[in-house]
Formats: structure tokens, sequence, C-alpha cells
């Protein structure tokens, strides 16, 4: 009887729109940690040299100022590459090439699905020695980044499906990250970060630019961008349903193809050749889906991510964003999901502890660049407030707490 | 195994309750990271004096009391922040002609706060020394020589995850009708059950039943 129930209370969905979003960035971590245990336990000597490691490869025996200067060297590196890649698109926007564009990105994302993913899967079947032979396999694969490039593109497919492949992405290429040599990832997600905060917000950056441009001619690019689920509120009854109201969205395309082996300049072939590790193209296709919501507590917010890709032949630009399209829901640009899955899977090569606090630090992170982005209501940088307090805290953790801990638990001290 | 041992009671208390609103599962995950930042900042404090002698047992008493009061301090701190979130919620509530805030919504967020510390405390110092257990062999601490390490570990931290997560909802409760009994009660629980560890200690020094006899003490 309706007298016995109470109405609903607050409690019940208030900070819904944020868990939507913070699932798929947790399972998506979650995936990339759990890769990186299975097929990193044997220690891969093989240091896979793309353009991330053009300016200098790390090797195990350089003293510790080498490396570091090393690794800064390759990140200006790719943040140059980056900067220029994203230029370009600008430049591709504001001469209206979106069908090149289309296509290009579709081409990209089939071949990160396709090589990226048989690569990772020949991994798997490496280490647990399934039986499977060549041309299922390739059929499997096949199917498999066909259906990944149509449901990334065409919005009819049930939204799960979309969402699901979209982590999916992500997840191959954070993990082909992960095999960056370590003082190279960490100071390139800190340059990534301080790239970010430097596109977004100075007035020259690109993609602030993108952005102005997307707003003034209100049309959008089809670009990767992850896109919640817009929350509908069944009890609110004759509220009328907004479209549009905020028509700020950020496409960013990211495209980026590396061909990258171990003989670094064979392969001139753009079309990647299957070699044993390194081959790895990223392509990042944003796209943005209409859907409706109802906006109760939205605000229009966007955050521009950024892609980093090694890319010899081509330049991609990933936008990263996060920001409510012109349906209400929240949208996070795909290169946040990589960079944090990143962070996360080059802690998990050092211990689990580190995994889960650095889990808890960007999920802080992201939660407080929504609070921001809920204030300032502009486009704002997703990536560094998160790398910032996950870098921090994984440094904080392996230095001090680990010790602490350790010594407490072996005495059996616990509070 | 020795992670479900853990964590299973208070896995079962997420599903039931915490999964349906997403508010608390906010709230697990913000106390689970103040605790963590508790974590650092006393291993921050303690990092000098570190590794600790283990012949005599009371500079792991001062260990224990140092680090309890830290915590017991930044529970207060919670209620604070607490009350003022209280407040915006309710003005909230009222904005878009919802009811306010039931006690049974207090109590759940109360509730998710504390098991997110317990949860915090079980991953810590339970789950991320588990990597090990992985392997063929077990491992035992000299403290305690009959019980596998990692089970002691499990059971004790099964035991704090309780302990945390109702102290939290009786600390609640106790701050918001000014009552005394109940405010003085949690820190004391937290305070023995650190303490019980000494027990480890002084019985190092007679024969090694000890350490079975002082498990039960902790499910107690």
């Amino acid at each position: 009887m309706a007298q016995n129930q109470r109405p609903k209370s607050l409690l019940d969905s208030l900070g819904e729109e944020i868990i939507r979003i913070l699932t798929p960035v947790s399972i998506c971590m979650l995936l990339v940690v759990l890769l990186v245990s299975i097929l990193n336990s044997s220690s891969s000597l093989s240091v896979t040299s793309s353009i991330a490691t053009i300016a200098y490869s790390e090797t195990g025996s350089d003293s510790s100022w080498d490396k570091f200067i090393g690794a800064l060297l390759n990140s200006l590196v790719f943040v140059v590459v980056v900067t220029v890649a994203t230029f370009i698109l600008v430049l591709f926007f504001y001469l209206r090439c979106t069908k090149f564009l289309k296509i290009y990105m579709g081409f990209s994302s089939f071949v990160v699905l396709g090589f990226m993913g048989g690569e990772i899967a020949l991994f798997l079947i490496e280490e647990f020695s399934v039986p499977v032979d060549c041309i299922t396999f390739l059929v499997l694969l096949f199917n498999f980044a066909v259906i990944g490039v149509l449901a990334v593109f065409m919005s009819k497919m049930p939204i799960i499906v979309t969402q699901g492949y979209l982590v999916l992405i992500g997840m191959m290429v954070a993990y082909w990250f992960t095999l960056l040599p370590e003082w190279t990832t960490w100071v390139l997600l800190v340059a990534m970060a301080l790239y970010d905060l430097a596109a977004v917000l100075l007035p020259v950056g690109p993609l602030r630019l993108l952005v102005e441009l997307a707003m003034s001619r209100d049309e959008d690019i089809p670009a990767l961008v992850y896109e919640a689920r817009p929350v509908t509120h069944h009890d609110s009854a004759s509220r009328p349903v907004q479209r549009r109201i905020w028509r700020e969205r950020q496409n960013a395309r990211l495209d980026s193809e590396d061909s990258s082996s171990l003989n670094s300049d064979l392969n001139s072939t753009v079309s990647i050749v299957q070699s044993s590790h390194n081959g790895a193209r990223i392509a990042r296709v944003e796209e943005g889906q209409v859907s409706e919501r109802d906006a109760e507590l939205s605000a229009p917010l966007i955050d521009r991510r950024m892609d980093a890709q090694d890319g010899m032949s081509t330049e991609s630009l990933m936008l990263e964003g996060m920001g409510l399209g012109s349906s209400g829901a929240i949208k996070l640009g795909l290169g946040d999901f990589i960079f944090y899955s990143v962070l996360v899977g080059r802690a998990a090569m050092y211990d689990f502890m580190t995994v889960y606090a650095c889990y808890l630090a960007i999920v802080a992170g992201l939660g407080i660049t929504l609070v921001l982005l809920a204030l300032y209501q502009k486009a704002l940088p997703a990536l560094p407030v998160s790398i910032a307090l996950g870098v921090l805290f994984y440094f904080l953790t392996r230095f001090l707490l680990e010790v602490f801990i350790v010594q407490c638990s072996l005495n059996l001290l616990m509070f | 195994g020795y992670a479900l041992v853990a964590l299973g009671p208070s896995l079962s208390l997420f599903i039931a309750v915490i999964s349906k609103k997403p508010f608390l599962i906010l709230t697990l995950l913000s106390s689970t990271l103040v605790w963590l930042i508790s974590l650092i900042i006393l291993s921050g404090i303690w990092r000098a004096f570190l590794p600790l002698n283990s012949t005599t047992w009371w500079p792991f008493a001062i260990l224990i009391f140092t680090s309890i009061a830290f915590q017991e301090g930044l529970r207060l701190l919670f209620w604070k922040v607490y009350k003022r979130l209280e407040d915006i919620l309710d003005a909230f509530a009222d904005k878009v002609s919802k009811p306010r805030l039931y006690l049974t919504d207090k109590m759940q967020i109360a509730l998710a706060g504390g098991l997110g510390h317990g949860v915090a405390h079980a991953v810590f110092f339970c789950l991320s020394l588990l990597t090990p257990a992985f392997g063929p062999a077990t491992y035992f601490v000299d403290r305690c020589s009959q019980i596998p390490f990692f089970l002691v570990s499990a059971i004790i931290a099964l035991a704090f995850v309780t302990v945390h997560t109702f102290s939290m909802v009786i600390a609640f409760n106790g701050y918001a009708e000014g009552n005394k009994v109940d405010q003085l009660f949690v820190p004391s629980v937290h305070l023995a059950a650190g303490m019980m560890v000494i027990f480890y200690f002084c019985s190092h020094v007679y024969a090694t039943p000890s350490c079975s006899v002082s498990e039960p003490y902790y499910v107690q």
C-alpha cells in the first residue's frame, strides 16, 4: 500500500552520476592491474622502443641521474609530439575535414582493437597454454574488432556494449604504456598532467581552441568519449526533459599510429605488421552520444583530456575531458581512463599496497575535479589533480607506509 | 580464502546496504581515504624510529597509543565535517522538495564511514601482505608459531573491521546526543583492542600456546 512506503529519501539517488562514471574507471583499472600482474610476473626485459623512448632507452645499469635525464628527454619529446598533433587536429577541424577525420579514427580504432587486442590475447594464450589454432583465433579477433568499431561509432548499439568496448580500448592502450621503462613512465605521467593543464587553461592552448571552435560552430567532431548512462529520475513527475541545454562538448580525437619495432627502422609500412612486442597503434576516437537526462544537479562542465600516444607516422590527439554533453550526462574522455590505468598498472608492478593507495588517490582526485567542475563551469583538465595525488601517494606509500605496516604486522601489532 | 575471512562480513554488508545508495559508496571511499592518510602521516612520524627493537614491549605500546590517539582525533574531525554535510544535505533536500534525512539515513552514513575505516584497515594490514600467500608454502612469525601468519592477520583484520564499523556508528550517536558514556566507549574499545597485542609480548616470556589463547580474545 502506498502508505507503508516512505517517500524516497534524498540519499537514494544523490551521488549517482558520480558513481556511474567511477565504476568504469575502476573496472578499467582493475583489468589493467590483473593484466599486469598476470603477464609481468616474469620480468620482461625487452624494452619497447617507440617514440616515447626515442631519446633514451633505459637500461638497468645506468645511474639514477642518467635515468632521470633520459626520462625527462623522453617525455619532452612525447609532449612535443602530442602538442603538434593537437594543433593539427585543430587545423583539420577548422578546415572542416570532418569526414576524413572520422574515417581515419574508425580505421585506427579498428587497428587498436585488432592488433593490440591480438597481442594481449597472444600473451595470455602463451601464459595459460590455451589450445587454440590460428584460424579460429584470427576469425574471433576480426569479429571482435569489427564489432568494436561499430559499437563505438553507431549509436544504435545497446549502450553497455559501447561502454564495454571503450573500457577495453582504454585498457589495451594503458597496458601498452606500462611496458615502458619505469622512470620514463612516471616522468611521462607528470609531463602529460602538466601539459593537460597548460593546453586547457592557457588561452593559446590547442584544446581550448578546439573547444571554442566546436562551441562557436555548434557542431561536434566524432571522438572517443566515455559517456555515462544518463540518470533518469523516476519519481520526478512532470519535469520536462531538457535537451541540449549545454552544447558544449568536446570531442577530441586522437589518432596516433605507432609503428615501433625492436629493430627500430624497419616497418616503413604504416600498416602495422605484427612484430613481437611493440606494435602499438593507438587511435582514439571520440564520439559523443546524445542522450536525455533530467538535469538536476548538473552543470556544464567540460574537461579535456589528452591522450598521448607514440606515433611515428601520424600524430594523434586525444582530448580528454569531462563534461556534460548535450545530453547532460557526464562525459569522460578516454585519455583519462588510460592515464589513470597506467598509473595504477605501474603501481601494481611494485606491490599491491601501492595499488590500493593509488586507487584511492585517483578516485579522490576525480571527485575533487568533479567538484571543481561544478564550481567553475568551464573546461577543466581532468588529469592533473588525480595524477598529482596518485604519484604523491605512490611515493609516500612506497617509502613510508610499507616499512611501517610490515613492521607492525610482523609483530602482530594492529590498530 | 584469507581475503574472504578478513573481508567476508564487510562484503556482505556492502552488498546489502551500501551498494544501493551511491552516496554511501562515496562516503565509504572518502573514509577509507582519510584512514589511509592518517596511516601515512603516522608512518611518516614513526619512520625515524623504525625498525624497532623487538624484545622490549614498551616502544610498541607507545606506538599503538599514539596511533590510536591520532585516529580518534580524526574521528572527531570526521564528525564535525559530517555535521556540516548534514546541514548542506538538509538544505538541498528542502530545495528539491524531498524529505530531510531520516535517522536511519544518518546511521547509514555513519555505517558507511565506519565500514570504510574497517576496510582500509583490512586492506592495508592484511590484504596487501597476502601476495606471498599465493605461492605453495606459508609463513610463520616467531611470535606466534602455531598459526600461519596470514591466518592470524586475517582473523585480526576481521575483528578490527567489526570494531571500526560499529564504533563509528556508536561514536556518531554519542556525539549527536552528547552522551558522554558513548563518547568514551569508542576510544576505549579501540585502545583495548590495540593493547591486546601487548598480551603477546608478555606471553612471549611464558609458554608458546599464548597466541592461540589471545586469538579468541580478539574475536570477543
